[in-house]
């Protein structure tokens, strides 16, 4: 989409190019370089080839959570349960497989398929309960979902006892979770067109444009005639699949369902879409931007990897991740105020008809 | 400059004046070169369209913004670095249209925030208690003053952003547009406060659109235009016809098309008995033919805006029934009035017509998208969408033209163009415009006016909700007078004139006055 603010820069001005970029995409462009550089300074092997797979299948199900997380943050939501309802899937698919495996052992696609089934049914179930406290039963987002966070927590322990669950097909483990094609991890095999099929909801889709009117003014949409809570409800429901089918992912990745398993990706999903350009106030937020997001955090965890320092270390840097890319976000909202001011002198200026605020004529 | 008021010797000197003063905003004039004085015991009016510099000169009288040229003067002293707190300390008060109350709080504490009385280091409560009561009681505020501020009406919030304003140093009283959200009664006693501030040899600065105000609470009148002072007069040696003149820069028969009066008795739009659950609107009835623009016109609270609301089904309808086209519609939403070709144009910009951070394309395609042509099976077909946009933002003349651009960036004006363009995307039945032309310029008013008749000369229907008088009368081929949610009288024609409108929302129906001159003595009987 061809955007405005380049129109407007004063020619020969480089730092108005990259304040363009920057009102654009945020600060993230810039933080890649820098994160690049520092940690194949650290160590050689961050670019290396096997390093970047092994970043690639991290990211798999960091992009998942996060793009389902864009939708719920598009609408003007936000989603806390998103770790709870891995840990969630996790258990239940894991259960289902290994108890239809060990009345079927000759038949691991049976026990599979059933695993995938019961990652539906979470990931939907998961999205109606959030969806419908947030648009039926008009509670705030982040109430609900650390509300429903807690319950799933506490369901999962419930069914799991605490315990993991093991006894997957092997079909499983060493097919979704550490096989690979022509060098690609199965499961960014897997989620590639589930990402595609997000991009072309959301940019090219009408649902998509529902959204952002949604969240960038909820009483607007309704008197264009948009169903506002089914709308806000679908979006939880894609959250709520997209966090499921991750956990499913990340099961076969860990060869075990986990009671305790993702609960680091409420905030790296949160952090993924806001450094990518996703506004806390809504009605903004791109799957490119997020994806970039993503990348940005996968390289932060593990380049500190590979300097050696611990997850400890990591999640005191994502956190502060996070607050930075509030900041930032707040930044960017002010510079595109500041474009506005600008534009607004320079239009009323140029069509003496014009007369906007303060459209007087020198 | 100790001196708690103004003396009588004081009173041929001016309090506070502004001097050749002008105020740019990166570039462009907002005011240019405007002198004011304000004089002690004296009521200014300053009148002027939206957008013609008066709340630039409000924010400069009150200190929010400097002067890039020219002085200010307060008591005869220029005055170089003027910031809000020191302006209020030389007794420069003001009541904006932004409050600035802390919702939480009680009025009591509202009133003495950051000045508290204070008895051995502890909050004085019982003195806030009792100086907030006396300052209410002189408004004839009956309301307890520990009440929060944030479970006031409007109305009530505005009287006591007065009463606070009244309760610093005397000197100069500023109010922008005060009576906006006032019924007649609060107006009324508004009033009433100015002229005994008057009395008290008070400065006030009444800032407002409404022509007939001048002369209820005027003595001299300023008509500021494109950040220029126009002309100055005092009171009752000018005609309303040349304030007009002077605000608009134009005949007004220029700004307003002719009537457009039905071409048939067939009903676009019909309501019967209408009811909403909360009470707003009572038994109302009323109809829109083909081609024909009707208008309903009331007092705030009157319960005009939810009339076109109730129709639209954003507010719930208890009773009654609203026809479309013939399709008779029991529990309206706005999905199945849009489906049967009834279009709703908000009154609020920000919260119901467009999603401002959004472009120009996603708003006016907003509601078409919905249509299989735009998208089929769901999936935009965004050459065709851009190429609908464009059209549509070429005939109404939005500008910037690129459609890419955030609704935010665009003038009060343009974005009235942007939602009006959302209503044209397809041929409809039935317009409901909500004040179309709150916060919008006498160019994009025209342009309104303008569009409104070309949909009824093409045969729809047309139904506008208005507060402003004005442009009820001269625009309406029919008006509907609402008077506490119900529908006081239907005027046609002739009988459509700025008394009997005013009349008849003051809940008087009988014969009409004597001369149509005296609104004012008119409205003031009502309101007492």
């Amino acid at each position: 989409m061809p955007q405005a603010e380049s129109q407007t820069r004063s020619p020969g001005l480089y730092l108005d190019f990259l304040r363009g970029i920057f009102v654009k995409v945020g600060a993230l462009p810039f933080l890649l370089v820098v994160l690049v550089v520092l940690f194949s300074a650290a160590n050689k092997y961050f670019l290396g080839m096997q390093n970047l797979v092994d970043m690639l299948h991290e990211g798999v199900f960091t992009a998942l959570a996060a793009l389902g997380q864009l939708f719920v943050l598009i609408s003007g939501g936000f989603d806390l349960s998103i770790g709870a309802n891995i840990a969630l899937t996790s258990i239940t698919s894991a259960t289902v497989m290994s108890s239809m495996y060990s009345a079927y052992p000759h038949d691991p696609a049976l026990a599979i398929a059933a695993g995938v089934i019961a990652v539906l049914i979470v990931g939907i179930l998961v999205g109606l309960v959030n969806g419908i406290g947030v648009a039926y039963l008009e509670v705030n987002p982040f109430i609900v979902t650390l509300a429903t966070a807690s319950a799933f927590q506490g369901v999962t322990l419930l069914i799991s006892q605490g315990q993991e669950v093991g006894g997957l097909p092997d079909a499983f483990v060493h097919g979704v979770g550490s096989g690979n094609w022509l060098g690609i991890p199965v499961a960014a095999l897997i989620a590639l067109p589930l990402i595609l099929a997000l991009y072309v909801l959301l940019s090219r889709a009408r649902y998509g444009r529902y959204i952002f009117a949604i969240g960038s003014s909820p009483g607007a949409a309704r008197v264009a005639g948009i169903r506002v809570p089914v709308q806000i409800l679908l979006t939880y429901i894609i959250c709520g699949l997209a966090a499921a089918i991750a956990g499913f992912l990340l099961t076969a990745r860990v060869s075990a369902g986990e009671p305790l398993l993702g609960t680091e990706y409420t905030l790296t999903s949160i952090t993924a879409a806001v450094i990518g350009g996703a506004s806390l106030r809504g009605g903004e937020g791109s799957v490119g931007g997020t994806l970039l997001g993503v990348v940005f955090v996968i390289f932060l965890s593990n380049g500190m990897d590979l300097m050696g320092l611990s997850a400890n270390h990591e999640m005191i840097a994502l956190g502060a991740a996070l607050i930075f890319a509030v900041v930032i976000d707040r930044q960017r909202a002010r510079a595109v105020a500041a474009g506005f001011r600008k534009r607004l002198a320079v239009d009323s200026v140029r069509d003496p008809e014009d007369s906007g605020p303060g459209a007087a004529h020198p | 400059m100790e001196a708690s008021a103004p003396g009588a010797d004081e009173r041929d000197e001016s309090v506070v004046s502004l001097v050749g003063v002008t105020k740019r905003f990166e570039g462009v004039v907002a005011l240019n070169t405007v002198s004011v004085d304000l004089h002690p015991g004296e009521v200014l009016v300053l009148l002027g369209e939206n957008g013609a510099g008066k709340s630039t000169l409000v924010n400069l009288l009150i200190g929010a913004l400097r002067p890039d040229e020219g002085t200010i003067r307060i008591r005869g002293r220029a005055v170089l670095h003027q910031d809000p707190a020191a302006a209020r300390r030389q007794g420069i008060n003001a009541v904006l249209q932004d409050f600035s109350l802390a919702p939480s709080l009680s009025i009591a504490d509202n009133l003495f925030l950051g000045r508290e009385p204070h008895r051995l280091g502890l909050r004085d409560r019982a003195r806030i208690h009792a100086e907030a009561r006396r300052a209410l009681d002189l408004l004839g505020m009956t309301i307890d003053v520990e009440t929060p501020v944030a479970f006031l009406g409007r109305a009530e919030q505005q009287m006591v952003e007065i009463v606070k304003a009244l309760c610093g140093r005397p000197g100069v009283l500023i109010l922008d547009e005060p009576t906006a959200t006032l019924t007649e009664e609060e107006t009324h006693r508004l009033f009433a406060i100015v002229a005994r501030l008057k009395s008290e040899h008070w400065a006030i600065l009444y800032i407002t659109h409404r022509l007939e105000e001048v002369r209820r609470v005027g003595d001299r009148v300023m008509v500021l235009r494109d950040g220029r002072c126009i002309a100055a007069y005092r009171v009752g040696e000018v005609s309303e016809d040349q304030l007009i003149a002077d605000m608009v820069g134009r005949p007004l028969s220029v700004l307003y098309p002719p009537k457009a009066a039905a071409r048939s008795t067939r009903a676009l739009l019909k309501a019967e008995s209408l009811t909403t659950r909360d009470g707003r609107v009572a038994d109302v009835s009323l109809e829109v033919r083909e081609g024909e623009i009707v208008g309903i016109a009331g007092l705030v609270r009157a319960g005009c805006s939810e009339v076109a609301r109730a129709c639209f089904g954003l507010i719930e309808v208890e009773k009654g029934t609203v026809e479309i086209g013939g399709t008779r519609v029991l529990k309206p939403d706005p999905r199945t009035m849009l489906r049967l070709g009834m279009v709703y144009l908000p009154q609020d910009r920000r919260g119901e017509a467009l999603a401002l951070s959004r472009s120009i394309e996603e708003n006016v395609a907003l509601e078409a998208l919905a249509s299989p042509r735009l998208s089929p099976f769901g999936i935009v077909r965004h050459a065709l969408v851009h190429r609908d946009v464009t059209a549509i933002v070429e005939r109404l003349d939005v500008r910037p033209r690129n459609i890419h651009l955030p609704v935010v960036r665009l003038s009060g004006g343009n974005q009235q163009k942007v939602v009006l363009g959302r209503a044209l995307t397809r041929p409809r039945l039935v317009y409901l415009f909500d004040e179309p032309t709150a916060g919008v310029d006498v160019g994009a008013r025209q342009a309104i006016y303008r569009h409104m008749h070309e949909l009824c000369a093409a045969g729809a229907g047309v139904l506008f909700v208005s507060s402003d008088l004005e442009e009820v009368v001269h625009l309406a081929a029919r008006v509907y007078v609402m008077h506490e949610g119900r529908v006081q009288a239907e005027l046609a024609g002739e009988e459509i004139d700025a008394a009997t409108v005013i009349r008849h929302s003051f809940g008087l129906d009988s014969a009409p006055g004597p001369t149509q001159g005296h609104v004012t003595g008119g409205a003031s009987g009502a309101a007492s």
